[in-house]
């Protein structure tokens, strides 16, 4: 659900430290829900553009008025609520980030939100499921493609 | 006393998204629509969760007045996963649920409803809580969980045993559906599903209604959720494994593209198993379960004007007039809550394409209205 909408469409831009280097690049996400989750549910992202992946161990998420943090940080966050109308910040650490210009975007994210017990948990508390693979995406089951454009 | 109405705002859901309502606007809304005095609300969906601030319950609490609409059932859930370092036990789950409950009475609901999946355990280590407080805890009974299948009888064995007036079930509507909805069909056909496929599966549920075929009713999916059945189905597509008592079912879909559907791919199967989403629940099946049912989901997909007929609504994929007429006959007397679920079906498109939610809302309103009164 939300498929086409999940991303802010003018949120894509470079990220840039206190010196001025540009480390990444970061967009706007929504819950791919029709609820908000406990923070800790939230396992990550597929992420690739134009072509290249951007594994989980580049991401960090951005929520609540709080730093980015790693998703072995956001694992911890177990009584944090990430509320159902919140937009989080995906920030992925690139060297030079992104140029200028539109890019193309295929997105899933991964939230182990479901309904009751289910046969995968205790392998999920062991190895999480790699976001991409539809684990975590019951209600977004296929990757999304959008096309954005870098903003200044 | 009799059938009262009521709004879900899971119907606003994607209004809430885009921020077009607002807690109040919904309120408004809901109390704009001709007889409508009751709401039905996610927690988790629309109040800051888990604790919100007295200030907020105060005003949640004016705005109610204000708009003349009584708080009915609040809707919980529970995601066992939410400490990733264990699997949550049934204690935990019962302490999520009780939380819960201390909530909802803060908030002014009658009721909470549980998900489907919650198991009996559970509501019974929550049970001292909710007579404590006086909420009724309600199991939700969605498609493709029967009436009369395990899910609701436990219930009914605790009720009896313990004469308690504080656990029942919310049925939801969809239990009733008979084929898949037409928006969901076109939905699949925008993400490439064949034409032939949709038509496919329409005559095997429709077969299936009608009693020409029992392929559909030999299958049991009691004991699972519509959206783990779609989960599951969806990863056994990808990988071939799936639950055992899943995998006859799963097959029996496949093979039927296989032999009737030229060039099919990937997606055709997940359009075949939406005939596994249905309960084949009956009318009838309802009369027994009156003393423990909460209140109902009104779910629908899709309200469209009956043809040459201006202003009479129906859903053509759910049965509506058969559940009501009974309801009548045995003087239900409760809430049907309306409760939208179309709108994703319109979400692959453009914003401006999207469908108003407000709109389906109100026009299933019409219809429960002329099925209440109509003699």
């Amino acid at each position: 659900m939300y498929d086409n909408f999940l991303i802010r469409k003018d949120s894509l831009k470079n990220d840039v430290d206190e010196n001025g280097n540009v480390i990444g690049f970061q967009f706007a996400a929504r819950n791919a829900n029709y609820r908000g989750v406990y923070l800790s549910l939230h396992n990550g992202y597929y992420i690739k553009v134009d072509g290249i992946q951007y594994k989980r161990d580049v991401q960090t998420f951005e929520i609540n008025g709080k730093a980015p943090r790693t998703f072995e940080e956001i694992k911890t966050a177990v009584w944090e609520h990430w509320d159902y109308d919140d937009e989080g910040i995906v920030h992925v650490k690139k060297e030079g980030g992104l140029t200028p210009g539109k890019h193309v975007v295929d997105f899933q994210q991964s939230v182990l939100a479901a309904y009751g017990y289910l046969p995968t948990d205790e392998e999920w508390v062991k190895c999480p499921p790699e976001p991409g693979m539809g684990a975590g995406s019951d209600k977004t089951k296929n990757i999304v493609r959008y096309e954005l454009e870098l903003q200044e | 006393m009799g059938i009262k109405r009521g709004v879900d705002f899971y119907s606003y859901q994607q209004a809430q998204f885009f921020k077009e309502l607002d807690l109040e606007g919904m309120l408004k809304e809901a109390s704009g629509i001709e007889g409508v005095t009751g709401i039905e609300v996610l927690d988790e969906q629309s109040f800051p969760y888990p604790d919100p601030s007295d200030e907020f319950v105060e005003n949640w609490h004016a705005m109610c007045k204000k708009y003349n609409l009584e708080p009915v059932t609040m809707d919980v859930f529970c995601d066992v996963l939410q400490f990733r370092d264990h699997v949550m036990s049934f204690e935990e789950c019962a302490d999520r649920l009780k939380h819960d409950i201390k909530l909802a009475k803060k908030l002014g609901f009658k009721n909470v409803r549980t998900l489907a999946t919650t198991n009996i355990e559970i509501l019974e280590l929550a049970l001292p809580t909710a007579e404590e407080y006086d909420i009724r805890i309600a199991k939700e009974i969605h498609a493709p969980i029967p009436l009369n299948g395990q899910y609701v009888k436990e219930i009914q064995e605790v009720v009896e045993k313990t004469g308690t007036k504080h656990l029942g079930i919310v049925p939801d509507w969809g239990i009733f559906a008979y084929r898949p909805s037409e928006v969901t069909l076109d939905w699949y056909v925008r993400q490439g599903a064949k034409r032939k496929t949709c038509e496919l599966v329409d005559q095997f549920c429709m077969d299936n209604y009608t009693g020409k075929s029992d392929a559909l009713s030999k299958i049991d999916l009691s004991l699972y959720t519509g959206g783990n059945v779609e989960s599951f189905f969806h990863r056994y597509l990808k990988t071939g494994d799936a639950p055992e008592d899943l995998k006859p079912a799963f097959e029996l879909m496949e093979k039927m593209v296989k032999e009737n559907v030229p060039d099919y791919t990937d997606i055709d199967f997940e359009v075949m198993g939406q005939a596994l989403l249905l309960s084949r629940a009956k009318p009838e099946d309802l009369i027994p379960l009156l003393p423990i049912i909460v209140n109902f989901h009104g779910k629908f997909y899709n309200m469209s004007e009956v043809e040459g007929q201006p202003g009479i609504y129906v859903d053509k994929a759910v049965d509506y007039e058969g559940p009501i007429r009974v309801l009548k006959e045995y003087g239900y007397d409760g809430y049907i809550n309306t409760e939208y679920e179309g709108q994703r079906r319109f979400q692959d498109r453009t914003e401006k394409e999207l469908i108003s939610e407000v709109d389906q809302v109100r026009k299933h309103q019409l219809m429960l209205k002329r099925l209440i009164e109509e003699a």
